[in-house]
């Protein structure tokens, strides 16, 4: 019985410590006696200082992204972490769906750790969910209007060109496929591979094609396509473009374009194949509803839009969403406004509401 | 106890009424201990169980909030042709790992425990180390080894001249070798207690009746242990029906789907996640776990039936191979190679690379020890190595007690000590995906936050390791005889007072054999942790699973290795106790 007594004591002070912590953490975001909402849409020359003021108290801020670690999330991080010192920046990489799942999870249980949000496909369902608050960013000036939600509840933190990863050792670049017809050719059967499921993968391939050819010649395309075989992958975009790198996958469809250039950049096999017209999505930067680090949330927000945010994006052979920070030179035959291409641009609300049909033709075709 | 109270009230109160009260005073003869074990076990169970019922009658809003009541999620599940798909699929890449690892785990069994060859002793310490690698990072080790890019291949076009791959592990013959591969151990070690507990005079009247060894084997040996290798088929079955890692990492991605990654799926691959559908999937599949270990424990029943110890004093007997012994001990290295060798071997390889890229004659000039800088550094990667020893230790450290308890009540058949047993014994019918799931809903609907912490994950975790603590405590205690405890009885020690000073000094090697091997199982737990795990409360099992999701793969590698190595040092720790005290290993 003193087993179970002592267990019994142990939980508890670990309930009630528990409890304590997410007490005192909720009391901070009213620091200055301001509401969320109010420390998010600050404005003028106070806005900075409040926000640092208040950063300092909290001393840390969680960031939930899509953005691939190694790549991404550990620079802006570490620029982030070296202009702010006093806040500690943790971020956890999941896939878009994993995102909008805990998030949501955490919100239905009270216990939010997520303070900022970012990937691309995530905007529409958290907006519907009631689970995000609208914000004001100063940088936001500068972004054209189709960047931002019109009521403040997304901005766009990068943009994203899907297209064709392919194996350079296996394929050479005069053979590779260069248009949605070119996919049905046989000698492709079984070679190429597509992430299931995903967002922004095969999922958004089927939703380009209804938006660019029409439903009926959309459906026709996907019944032929099902002839070759595409192979359904479960990682992410980065993984799959990593198989085609290991030449697991001759060709990847729907891949996040710089993926390929940058891994070619290191050496590896790899290139890319914008098929025209080119699906292009922003990643969006959100800030959940009730978070615990209000002022350093944010100040991330703010540091991700700026100027000095998106060079850092820039620097990681990313695309930056601000107008004023061109993407990498070796990256502008992917970029379809500067490459002279045809291109889609899949706003947030488009993509969602386009899931469901593209889903069900997905699960028809090729599940 | 006074006999005044029960005066006083026999003055006023009829007289059934008094006894009643006197009965609910002293707990109608059930002991404090077994009503507060009870109520524990009644909180730790019933949610989880209530809430999965629940889950899969409800749809939910965008929230995720419990909306309106639907039978709609089963009658998708009978109506949906995809759904007979997966479970067939389920079933032959169950019967199929099985098999193969039955197969793997009676030749090792049969060789170390009946043989005379070289290393065979070697064999258990190889088995209880694989024990501490988690299954994630065996899977992914053999997606290296045999996928288009890895060795294996490379060696057949070598030979064959083709072009492209020749095999491609993402199928179902994939799944089945890896799972296969993955559960010899476990079989070896239950397999070897069989042949060590079967009589060997059969084996020689056979021999001198001029059998040979082969015959020998297959009319003798192998009937003998028939029993005892089918209930251990059906265990291995149920296992590998409810596993998840091979199905998600090899299935997945070869398009193969079972049960358990379609309850992933469910919730996963959905936006917003469907929790209905999770629901109705893991009552399916709980309800089927429920059938077989019901023929199970018929089976295991009707094992004793051909009951091969006996009152005679024997010695297994070990077969003198003659030459043909280094055959056997060259199978023994082919399976240290299987199990150990060449999976640890590409993880090491995979650690040192900048990027993976197959074994290559490039890569050589490409070494780096950058991976294992990263997971050295302060951060994720040393956070959750942190928490899963934190996970390990307060998993075991509240289940072996807590059940060693149980099982002592149960086994001195206090009233209601079967209850206990039963109770505690009970999530044993959970897949862990399917506890995942369940748990996953009641910490959701808590009133206060504990979703997505590290205790939320060691509740789980205790509730699912209590059935493997009570086997353990149930079979130590059984071993000790009641007048030990008779005799502290009799000089006037209470029952808390005689299970602190008499059982637990004389059960407690096993209860630390016990001990490790939870910690041991509790860390290496993919399915269940990663439906409940938030950002703050990473486990090393789940990170790697992530890592590999995020095409990390050298990263990954690097912080396999560094587990490994920490488990392996549990391991020995657990093998050496075990041969300290001639403990069994199951």
């Amino acid at each position: 019985m003193t087993n179970v007594m002592k267990r019994t004591t142990r939980l508890s002070t670990m309930f009630a410590a528990a409890l304590a912590v997410t007490g005192v953490l909720w009391g901070s975001g009213a620091a200055y006696g301001l509401t969320e909402a109010e420390i998010a849409n600050l404005k003028g020359p106070e806005r900075q200082n409040i926000l640092v003021a208040g950063a300092r108290k909290e001393g840390k801020v969680t960031w939930y992204s899509a953005m691939i670690i190694n790549q991404a999330l550990r620079p802006l991080a570490a620029a982030f972490q070296k202009k702010y010192p006093f806040v500690k920046l943790d971020y956890w990489r999941g896939s878009s769906r994993k995102i909008v799942q805990k998030v949501l999870a955490e919100i239905r249980a009270k216990s939010l750790v997520a303070d900022v949000i970012e990937g691309s496909g995530l905007a529409q369902p958290m907006v519907k969910a009631g689970a995000v608050q609208p914000f004001y960013s100063p940088s936001l000036a500068a972004y054209p209007k189709k960047y931002r939600d019109p009521k403040g509840f997304w901005a766009a933190s990068r943009f994203s060109y899907m297209g064709l990863a392919y194996n350079t050792k296996l394929i050479s670049p005069s053979q590779a496929p260069k248009s949605y017809q070119d996919l049905l050719d046989p000698k492709w059967k079984g070679k190429m591979a597509w992430r299931a499921g995903s967002e922004s993968g095969a999922l958004l391939f089927i939703t380009n094609l209804r938006l660019t050819m029409g439903e009926a010649k959309a459906e026709a395309y996907l019944q032929k396509l099902k002839g070759q075989k595409v192979i359904n992958f479960s990682g992410s975009a980065r993984t799959l473009v990593n198989r085609v790198v290991e030449g697991e996958y001759p060709i990847a469809l729907n891949i996040f374009l710089h993926h390929p250039i940058i891994s070619a950049a290191k050496g590896a096999p790899s290139a890319a194949m914008p098929l025209e017209p080119v699906p292009s999505l922003n990643g969006t930067i959100m800030l959940p509803r009730g978070v615990k680090n209000p002022h350093a949330a944010m100040l991330l927000i703010d540091f991700v839009l700026s100027e000095e945010g998106q060079t850092v994006l820039k620097k990681a052979n990313y695309l930056p969403a601000h107008p004023k920070v061109d993407p990498k030179s070796s990256l502008k035959p992917i970029v379809p406004r500067l490459a002279g291409l045809k291109e889609n641009f899949v706003t947030p609300e488009i993509l969602f509401e386009y899931r469901k049909k593209s889903k069900a033709l997905f699960d028809k075709y090729f599940r | 106890m006074t006999t005044k109270p029960e005066a006083i009230d026999s003055l006023w109160m009829p007289k059934e009424t008094a006894g009643f009260w006197r009965r609910a005073r002293s707990g109608f003869g059930y002991s404090p201990a077994v009503i507060i074990l009870a109520g524990v076990l009644l909180i730790l169970i019933v949610p989880p169980i209530i809430f999965l019922f629940q889950t899969s009658f409800y749809t939910t809003t965008f929230a995720g909030e419990f909306d309106k009541f639907t039978f709609g999620f089963y009658t998708e599940l009978v109506t949906n042709p995809r759904f007979f798909n997966n479970f067939v699929n389920t079933t032959v890449y169950a019967v199929g790992s099985a098999a193969f690892a039955i197969a793997l785990g009676t030749a090792q069994a049969w060789i170390v425990e009946r043989t005379n060859t070289p290393f065979r002793q070697y064999m258990f310490l190889v088995a209880i180390i694989s024990l501490g690698i988690p299954h994630v990072l065996y899977t992914i080790a053999w997606l290296l080894i045999m996928g288009k890019a890895g060795p294996v291949n490379d060696i057949l076009r070598a030979i064959t001249g083709a072009e492209e791959a020749v095999l491609n592990v993402y199928s179902m013959w994939g799944m089945i070798l890896i799972e296969g591969v993955g559960f010899a151990p476990l079989a070896f070690l239950l397999l070897s207690s069989v042949f060590r507990s079967t009589d060997a005079s059969f084996e020689e009247a056979s021999m001198m009746s001029g059998a040979g060894i082969s015959q020998t084997f297959r009319h003798i040996t192998a009937r003998l242990a028939m029993p005892g290798i089918m209930a251990l088929m059906l265990l291995i079955f149920i296992r590998a029906f409810e596993s998840f890692e091979v199905p998600a990492l090899v299935g997945l991605a070869g398009g193969i789907n079972v049960l358990t990654t379609d309850i992933y799926e469910s919730i996963h691959m959905e936006m917003p996640p469907n929790y209905g559908q999770s629901g109705a999937f893991s009552v399916v599949l709980l309800l089927w776990v429920v059938v077989l270990l019901y023929w199970y424990n018929r089976l295991s029943r009707h094992a004793e039936r051909f009951q091969t110890i006996t009152g005679k004093g024997y010695r297994p007997r070990q077969m003198d191979l003659g030459k043909w012994r280094y055959l056997t001990a060259g199978l023994l290295v082919l399976l240290f190679l299987l199990i150990i060798g060449l999976p640890v071997s590409i993880v090491l390889w995979a650690s040192l690379q900048p990027y993976y890229e197959g074994v290559t004659a490039g890569s050589l000039g490409r070494f780096t020890l950058d991976n294992y800088v990263e997971v050295f550094k302060a951060g994720s990667f040393r956070d959750s190595i942190l928490n899963t020893l934190i996970l390990g230790t307060a998993t075991a450290t509240a289940v072996v007690p807590f059940t060693a308890l149980c099982a002592w009540l149960a086994v001195r058949r206090y009233k209601g000590g079967w209850f206990l047993d039963q109770m505690a014994t009970m999530p044993l019918i959970f897949p862990a995906i399917v506890m995942g799931v369940a748990f996953l809903q009641v910490f959701l609907n808590m009133p206060f936050a504990l979703y997505g912490t590290l205790l939320s994950v060691v509740i789980a975790s205790v509730v699912r390791e209590m059935p493997y603590g009570m086997r353990y405590s149930y079979a130590g205690l059984l071993q000790i005889h009641t007048e030990l405890e008779e005799a502290s009885a009799v000089s006037g020690a209470g029952e808390v007072g005689t299970f602190l000073r008499i059982v637990i000094p004389l059960v407690a090697p096993a209860m630390i054999t016990c001990w490790l091997f939870l910690f041991l199982i509790a860390v290496r737990a993919v399915s269940m942790p990663i439906l409940l795990v938030g950002p703050n409360s990473q486990i090393v099992a789940v990170t790697l699973f992530d890592l590999w999701e995020n095409g990390q793969v050298t990263e990954l590698a690097a912080m396999g290795m560094a587990w490994m190595a920490l488990m392996t040092v549990v391991s020995c720790l657990f093998y050496i106790i075990v041969r300290r005290y001639r403990l069994s290993l199951h």
